[in-house]
């Protein structure tokens, strides 16, 4: 899949999994902090996140504060797919 | 004295955002369920997270805390509250085998999700707890606004309760037998005794403090037994009312929890029959349906029929009262074994 | 207002089944955490719980003779301990149902301990299971309110890990404010598919027994046991059991996270910070703090910090959670029983496991027990959901 279709498909995931109802794709920027700032996620969402690169991915991310980091915005999020992705 | 103030209702009926007890909403499939008001005052971030329990609790509380500010406690009642997260979470167990699972509906499935949400979003560190108990959870709840007025004078107190018929309690409860088998209108719940009776849900918070001032109705007294023998609930009852109406007083109006259920049919004659047709009787669960802290929508209604001063025909079992209402003793059981009697006044009464 | 009187206490827990069994194994030390027995969880053998030492069978016969067949192990440990309590305070049985005697319990499991009949009785359409009745919080103060037949006030909460020490504070004040003559008060947990696999998706269960307060803690191990403590008005205690009085209680919210503290740890700072007011005690006056101590990264920093910030000198402390895991809702009531043996005994049980102080906070907590003079005990219960109680026991 391309860089640019994954984008929108895990922020359409995102939105899905976390119930984010008001919030659209296109509200999330790819550089834009997910945590904290910009959209406001906190460490009950972290985890979630890390649950849905496992079932939809295949990654098994063991720490989480490593997985912070990978989750830190759509562009190192994505990226880190594209490298580790087993499904 | 504890003294209601502004109060909050949502339930199934036409109780928010506007009130309007002369018309009535049909139970739909046998349920009494709540078309849910918007809500704007909570935040998405918050709401994303929050089953029908929670955002009933939190959409109730926050137009009061927007117009009184803080409380020095919150007193919230659910017996159910937070189950349908519980099986959603159990669902995954299940699903996944106990492997790697998603902890949101974990942490939003425990009983005191509803009050840490409105502490959450209010900021508010003070005094805050969760009765759980059944169909007592209310009165339980009332019993701790009571105590913490008289601990603390001049405080004021968010007290409130919600449940929801999810997936658990209505399948659950229906196996157990408490809900009507066959269709049934709640128009029809009382002209067609049967075993059971049919669910409903609903959340209900008030502004409660010892200020008689603009204040809606006075809280005068809460007890509750556990008995499913009827003269024990009658000898507790005579209590409750030696201790509460001495010389021989009755009360304005006898609101009952009846539910249509035949077999609960013997307690509320029982009690009906002490005051001998002398005291008008008003019924609420065709209204809001059986759940375990529907006592409080009679609450409600009791504090929206004092301040008219009359009761709503469609709630009247039979005549309706010759006077003015200024005292409501409402008489509530939950499946016939847990048994409340609430004392409620209007503010024009003396004393 | 009467003073509030312990005159009874009954216990069971993964270190043992008694209040006298707990004391002996809290005193030389003996910890109740290691591999599940009885329950049926993919966890069994790889995650560390305290599971008390009965199947739920044993638990039934021993309390039932012929098994109950729609009660929950949870309701089978508050009846042990209830009973327990009964019999230490010499009640009669006219006492206990009595429309002056009140019960109060706690629990955050209730029967959901049985994970796959609720999920079965959720779904089917026929053909429940003897359960129906048994799922919910308040199922377990039914339980002991029909044993004994209790005809006074009766009432359930459910504030998560700090549950029963609300249940404590309630049966006080309805004791206080004439709602009651005396009160059986306390708290009952079961291990549950439902709490471990809860806690483990948040990432705070460990695979080592939790080391409280320690340096390179990774979280807690889940604990079962129950519970109960008879509180009467001081009028009435002549001639029995005076174990302690509950001379200070603080609820305060953290308002901050569903299930964290605030780094500064708010709620806890303001819960003891009430006990401490409600008592009239100085800080000086605390000899020591059962704390709650639960071996997270974030409980016990912030509940460190709370203790920084209220205690010029912070008190000797301990967490008896590394014995009995977190028996959640149970724990207020547990430990408010270890507390009083603190008193009663004078001396002061020590954390397990502890081998360096957390790096921001420098605390150490008592690691070898130790018998001292001991007047005011505080005692911390802090659940999800910001809940933050704390009870105050003293010597009578």
């Amino acid at each position: 899949m391309e860089t640019a279709a994954l984008k929108q498909q895990v922020k359409e995931q995102i939105i899905h999994f976390l119930n984010l109802t008001t919030v659209k794709p296109e509200d999330i920027k790819d550089d834009e902090p997910l945590f904290g700032e910009g959209l406001g996620l906190d460490s009950i969402d972290s985890i979630e996140l890390i649950v849905l690169l496992s079932r939809e991915y295949g990654i098994n991310i063991q720490d989480p504060k490593e997985g912070r980091k990978i989750l830190s915005d759509i562009n190192t999020m994505v990226d880190y797919i594209e490298k580790n992705r087993t499904k | 004295m504890p003294y209601f103030h502004d109060s909050v209702c949502i339930s199934p009926q036409f109780s928010f955002p506007v009130t309007d007890l002369s018309q009535w909403r049909a139970s739909k499939n046998n349920l009494l369920n709540v078309t849910e008001p918007d809500y704007p005052g909570i935040p998405p971030g918050a709401r994303r997270r929050m089953g029908k329990s929670v955002r009933m609790a939190v959409g109730a509380a926050l137009p009061l805390l927007e117009k009184y500010s803080q409380p020095d406690g919150m007193i919230i009642a659910t017996a159910n509250g937070g189950m349908e997260d519980c099986i959603k979470f159990l669902n995954q167990i299940l699903e996944y085998n106990e492997g790697l699972l998603t902890p949101a509906s974990f942490v939003q499935s425990t009983s005191n999700a509803a009050a840490a949400q409105i502490a959450l979003v209010t900021k508010n560190h003070n005094y805050n707890i969760t009765h759980v108990h059944r169909g007592l959870a209310f009165e339980n709840a009332l019993m701790d606004v009571v105590m913490s007025l008289k601990e603390h004078p001049g405080t004021s107190y968010l007290l409130g309760c919600t449940d929801e018929i999810s997936a658990y309690n209505y399948n659950i409860d229906g196996l157990a037998g408490c809900f009507r088998k066959e269709s049934v209108l709640n128009s029809e719940l009382f002209t067609s005794l049967a075993e059971g009776t049919i669910p409903g849900e609903g959340a209900f918070m008030v502004w409660m403090n010892n200020e008689r001032e603009d204040a809606s109705a006075r809280l005068d007294a809460v007890r509750t037994v556990h008995s499913e023998d009827p003269s024990t609930v009658l000898k507790a009852f005579n209590k409750f009312l030696s201790e509460n109406l001495p010389d021989g007083e009755m009360p304005d109006l006898l609101m009952t929890g009846e539910n249509g259920d035949e077999r609960l049919v013997k307690y509320y004659d029982l009690i009906e029959s002490v005051f001998k047709d002398k005291v008008p009787v008003a019924r609420f669960k065709h209204f809001c349906g059986d759940y375990c802290t529907a006592s409080s929508f009679a609450c409600w209604l009791s504090i929206q029929i004092l301040k008219e001063g009359t009761v709503p025909a469609l709630l009247l079992k039979k005549a309706a009262p010759a006077k003015r209402v200024k005292r409501i003793l409402i008489y509530n059981n939950y499946r016939g074994s847990q048994h409340a009697f609430i004392l409620v006044s209007g503010v024009a009464v003396d004393g | 207002m009467s003073r509030i009187i312990i005159t009874g206490m009954g216990l069971i827990s993964a270190i043992g089944d008694s209040v006298e069994e707990n004391r002996d194994s809290l005193q030389f030390e003996r910890s109740g955490i290691g591999h599940i027995q009885f329950y049926q969880t993919a966890y069994a053998g790889k995650l560390p719980t305290a599971e008390v030492r009965h199947s739920t069978e044993e638990l039934n016969k021993k309390l039932f003779g012929k098994p109950n067949p729609s009660i929950t192990r949870t309701s089978l440990l508050a009846i042990h301990a209830a009973e327990e309590a009964i019999r230490d305070s010499g009640l009669s049985a006219d006492e206990i149902s009595s429309t002056e005697t009140a019960l109060v319990g706690a629990t955050t499991v209730g029967g959901m301990c049985l994970t796959d009949e609720i999920y079965h009785d959720a779904l089917a359409k026929d053909h429940g299971t003897p359960y129906l009745s048994s799922y919910d919080y308040a199922s377990v103060s039914m339980a002991l309110q029909e044993r004994y037949g209790m005809m006074g006030e009766v009432s359930t909460i459910n504030t998560a890990c700090s549950s029963s020490a609300n249940s404590i504070l309630f049966g006080a004040r309805l004791i206080q404010h004439g709602f009651a003559k005396r009160a059986i008060v306390g708290g009952a947990e079961s291990l549950a598919k439902f709490t471990i696999n809860g806690f483990n998706a948040l990432n705070i269960l460990s695979s080592k027994p939790c080391a409280p307060f320690d340096r390179d803690r990774n979280g807690l191990n889940l604990g079962e046991g129950a519970a109960f403590l008879v509180l009467e008005r001081e009028e009435d205690c002549k001639g029995k059991k005076n174990y302690a009085s509950l001379t200070g209680f603080g609820n305060k919210n953290d308002a901050y996270h569903p299930s964290s503290n605030s780094p500064e740890g708010n709620g806890p700072f303001l819960s003891m910070k009430e006990a401490m007011e409600t008592s009239r005690l100085r800080a000086e006056d605390i000899s020591y703090i059962n704390a709650h101590g639960t071996g997270t990264e974030n409980n016990d920093e912030t509940e460190s910090r709370a203790m920084l910030r209220l205690f010029e000198k912070v008190p000797p402390f301990s967490s008896t959670k590394s014995y009995t895991g977190h028996t959640l809702g149970a724990a207020g009531a547990i430990e408010a029983v270890y507390s009083i043996l603190s008193l009663v005994h004078q001396e002061v049980y020590p954390s397990l496991s502890f081998k360096n102080p957390i790096v921001e906070t420098g605390l150490i907590p008592v690691q070898r027990y130790v018998r001292q003079e001991i007047k005011n005990v505080m005692s911390n219960s802090f659940g999800f959901g910001g809940n933050c109680s704390t009870l105050i026991f003293s010597k009578t």
